[in-house]
């Protein structure tokens, strides 16, 4: 037990990339109902979904590109490792799940 | 159950031990059966109990199949078939299913996480007992013949007042919602102990693969369950009160039910499947003779499934009228939540192929599982693509797949672990001569029953019909789905034959028969009321030490805590990641508080559902106090500092810490809140873009002064909080602080009420006026409950509770006065807001 152990706030981290996926689920949902109540144009509100799974898809790829850029936490011992490693998993299957889940139904017709 | 099978010579330190132990921990005999607060006596309660609803849902199943196994039958009338399939789903999911789930974690968690008990005994007990009264309150108005009888899903309109004028839907209302207290309760106290008491050095690497799949699923509960009971509470506030939320004629919304509803119930599939795969991540390993493949890809898959399984609730309203974009969102989400359930599926078969499987009982019902549960996955995926889901949509396809997935997926690791565990509870082993055709007649009961429903479903039936004419082409495929469900009973009355000829004939186990690994069969069996004699260092990998040799260590009590002090009921608290002892924890001793209190609760719900509301506001009150009155003796009443805990290692208190469990329950709690808070948003906000009659409603006109006097006064509150904190951690008397949150927060009540008289259009005239009351009543319940915090607060700094090092009462209040002024803040800010809103929906096309 001589490594530091590792922060609980680092624990939180495990739900953040799913958390991402959750927000892009309601933003989308919520533009979309939004857009078709008031009768937006299917031009207008296409763009405003595409924009809005965009800035989804880039924190999450700035999530991944981050936590990517430093060493596992081998510093807190094997927990932060299996922390470390965990947590990437999860941003990377978020990015894929967003990707997947939101970006083809955006070719569908809007309103019907 | 405190006796243990391995008795040791009289006088040995393993025995001195065991007596001074059991004289602190154990219940006491007669009606002290009812003062229970030990885990291991609550999660038997709980198993049994849920048992006995399963017995009574399975009758009410074999009830609907006699009715359906011919055409034309007489068997029934309408009414009472629909009471009876109602009732058959509602017990099944929410007397059964949870409840069932939750009592193996209760029992099994702190054992196998190395614990004593759980972090909140008497709140297990309080959950039990609400858990018991609100699913007796559903079982005799099932007898009196007013059960629910609008479905387990209870849709609006039909479960409103105008279709269903009678109390049945009133029953299903206030009874769920009594349970869900229950499960809440549970869920909260199972995340602060996985979280904060395991044993030493169980980091998060090292923690059992059981434990990460329990602690992922309370978490779901704690997130699934507040939209349903903001629905219930909803829907019964409009049959009570005539607030309109789910009316179209006065601007409320029937499919705002549905939303909230799924909301909680999709998840709720996986929140009864997750602690099963726990099961079967634990079994599969040990007979597979390996460790688990794929710990840390495990580890993701659940966190992925619990996420995704709360954003595919609209894959069960694909029929409602939703464009095909927003409907393609939910499809491709219920798509891809079958991959972190397949990596889970492939990991098992990857332990069972990569080690050494050998045959038992328990492993007949894994594979069982397998074939089941692939199925239902299977048409799962089929009902996720839209097209295919408007065929099938209310069909029996639908039951089929609905069985497969649920009954299925919890039935066979269900009765797998209870072979697998039943040597830990009763020291026996089973009788195989019972045990293997037990399981054949479930299984090939089960698949006769529900395979044929997809059959008729595909042919056309559709469901909850309580008969059919005969030429449609169903009658064979409904006989041998009645034939079916009798096989099933037999093998299901079979099993429970062989439990009884288990704990009178069963061969004597020693201890850890199967040769597992993990920390639960470090102890005597049956085990002893305070599970560990002294608590064990996990200083190994997740898959835990040799438990035969680590027992008897630990019954010497040469683990943590291995002599008693003072009568205290001990466990030890953790740093959450790294498993390092920071606390200890007392515990308190068993007590009939969470019995009168549940009781309390079950006489504010009986009241309220004969409509003697000022009864029940009096009985509501009364349960509030007791809950003050179980705070009163809660912790210590002096500073100890550090104290010896073995092994060289000296922590303080719990009551002198900031990290106390009682603050993560606290933050828990404010998550559920949270949720319930939010859903109270969405669909304030779904009404105003979805429900008719909002831009012919008077406009609103809320007090800006009323409004902002609310909000001032939280701000008050919450700022004399921190100042009482402040003042008691520097050695000062907080009660001046304290009397100044208390006027604060009577102004705030003040105000949110005089707002709530004032609404306009009436709260009973339209959903505008109901949900700006709803929002308004939301802050003055929270301002009021901060009250109590407070009184608490002054009650227990006179009884010496509260000094510099102990101000964790203090960190509480500052807590809850925090997320009351945020709450407040938003919800004040909707109500204002809501004028400009329907000027908005104005100028629509």
């Amino acid at each position: 037990m001589s490594e530091r152990p590792v922060p609980p706030s680092h624990f939180v981290w495990l739900a953040a990339g799913f958390t991402v996926w959750c927000s892009a689920l309601v933003t989308l949902y919520a533009i979309h109902g939004i857009g078709c109540a008031f009768a937006w144009s299917a031009g207008s509100l296409r763009l405003w979904l595409v924009v809005s799974l965009l800035a989804h898809l880039v924190v999450l790829g700035w999530m991944w590109y981050g936590i990517s850029r430093v060493a596992p936490y081998s510093s807190f011992g094997p927990t932060g490792v299996f922390l470390y490693w965990a947590v990437t998993g999860t941003f990377i299957t978020a990015l894929v799940a967003t990707a997947i889940t939101f970006g083809p139904p955006l070719l569908l017709t809007t309103c019907i | 159950m405190s006796e243990s099978v391995e008795r040791l010579p009289q006088g040995t330190p393993a025995l001195r031990l065991h007596r001074q132990l059991n004289a602190i921990w154990a219940t006491g005999p007669g009606w002290q059966r009812l003062a229970a607060v030990n885990h291991s006596v609550i999660g038997l309660r709980m198993m049994v109990t849920s048992f006995a609803f399963f017995a009574i849902a399975g009758l009410l199943g074999m009830l609907t199949r006699v009715q359906l196994a011919t055409p034309n039958s007489t068997f029934m009338i309408p009414e009472t078939y629909n009471q009876v399939f109602t009732m058959h789903g509602s017990m099944m999911l929410f007397l059964f299913a949870i409840p069932m789930v939750e009592s193996f974690a209760v029992y099994l968690t702190p054992k196998i996480l190395g614990t004593r008990d759980f972090a909140f005994p008497r709140l297990t007990a309080y959950g039990y007992w609400c858990y018991l009264f609100g699913g007796t309150i559903l079982t005799v108005a099932l007898i009196a013949g007013v059960a629910p009888n609008s479905g387990w899903f209870m849709y609006t309109p039909l479960s409103s007042n105008v279709y269903t004028p009678g109390i049945n839907s009133d029953v299903w209302l206030l009874g769920v919602t009594f349970v869900e207290i229950s499960a809440l309760s549970l869920a909260v106290e199972i995340v602060v102990s996985i979280l904060k008491m395991r044993a030493p050095g169980m980091s998060l690497d090292r923690m059992p693969i059981f434990a990460w799949y329990i602690l992922v699923t309370a978490m779901m509960m704690i997130v699934a369950f507040p939209p349903l009971i903001l629905g219930s509470i909803l829907l019964e506030v409009e049959r009570a009160f005539g607030l309109p939320f789910f009316d179209p004629t006065r601007g409320g919304d029937a499919l705002l039910w549905q939303h909230l509803f799924w909301l909680f119930g999709h998840p709720d599939v996986y929140i009864i499947f997750l602690p099963m795969a726990a099961v079967l991540s634990t079994i599969i390993p040990v007979f597979a003779n390996r460790p688990l493949v794929g710990y840390r890809a495990i580890v993701v898959a659940i966190i992925a499934l619990a996420f995704l399984s709360f954003g595919i609730w609209v894959h069960h309203m694909f029929t409602v009228g939703i464009p095909h974009l927003a409907l393609a969102f939910f499809s491709a989400g219920s798509a891809i939540v079958a991959v972190p359930t397949a990596v889970q599926i492939f990991a098992w078969l990857a332990t069972l192929a990569h080690g050494r499987p050998r045959w038992d009982v328990p492993m007949l019902y894994v594979f069982g599982f397998f074939f089941i549960f692939v199925m239902g996955g299977l048409t799962g995926v089929m009902l996720a693509i839209v097209p295919f889901d408007w065929q099938a949509h209310d069909t029996y396809f639908v039951v089929a797949h609905m069985h497969y997935v649920v009954a299925g997926a919890l039935a066979f690791p269900m009765l797998a672990a209870f072979y697998y565990w039943l040597p830990l509870l009763t020291g026996r082993t089973a009788v195989h001569r019972l045990s293997v055709p037990a399981f054949w007649l479930v299984f090939v009961g089960f698949n006769l029953t529900f395979f044929m429903m997809h059959l008729t479903g595909l042919l056309g039936m559709p469901r909850r019909i309580y008969t059919y004419h005969g030429d449609e082409g169903w009658n064979w495929l409904n006989l041998l789905s009645s034939v079916g469900g009798f096989v099933m009973t037999i093998g299901f009355a079979l099993v429970v034959i062989d439990l009884f000829v288990q704990l009178r004939y069963g061969r004597r186990v020693r201890r850890n028969p199967w040769g597992s690994t993990t920390l639960e069969w470090a102890m005597s069996i049956p085990p002893a009321s305070y599970a560990f004699a002294s608590i064990p260092h996990a200083a190994t990998t997740n898959d835990g030490s040799a438990p035969g040799e680590l027992a008897v260590s630990l019954a010497r009590g040469e683990g943590y805590l291995g002599s008693p002090r003072n009568g205290w009921q001990e466990a030890l608290g953790v740093h959450k990641t790294s498993g390092v002892p920071d606390q200890l924890i007392i515990l308190p001793n068993p007590t009939y508080l969470p019995l009168c209190t549940a009781l309390a609760t079950a006489a504010a719900v009986l009241s309220m559902l004969f409509k003697f509301y000022w009864l029940s506001l009096g009985f509501a009150l009364l349960t509030v106090s007791l809950f003050l009155l179980a705070a009163q003796s809660a912790g210590l009443a002096r500073d100890y500092g550090p104290l010896p805990i073995g092994r060289g290692v000296n922590v303080p208190p719990h009551t002198e810490v900031a990290d106390a469990p009682a603050s993560l329950a606290l933050i828990c709690t404010l998550v559920a809140d949270g949720t319930l808070f939010t859903s109270l948003l969405f669909g304030t906000f779904y009404l105003w873009i979805s429900a008719p009659n909002w831009t012919t409603a008077i406009t609103p006109e809320p007090s800006r002064l009323l409004a902002f006097g609310a909000v001032a006064a939280l701000a008050v509150a919450a700022g004399a909080a921190r100042g009482s904190l402040r003042t008691a951690t520097a050695g000062g008397e907080a009660s001046g602080w304290i009397g100044l949150a208390v006027i604060a927060l009577l102004v705030a009540i003040a105000a949110a009420v005089g707002q709530i008289a004032g609404v306009v259009p009436g709260p009973r005239e339209h959903a505008l006026g109901a949900t700006a009351a709803a929002l308004l009543g939301y802050v003055a319940l929270h301002a009021a409950i901060g009250v109590l915090f407070l009184v608490s607060n002054i009650l227990r700094e006179r009884a010496g509770f509260i000094s510099p090092r102990r101000v964790l009462d203090l960190r509480l209040t500052r807590l809850w006065l925090d997320y009351t002024l945020a709450t407040g803040v938003i919800a004040m800010g909707l109500v204002l807001s809501l004028p400009a809103l329907v000027t908005v929906l104005g100028v629509r096309p």
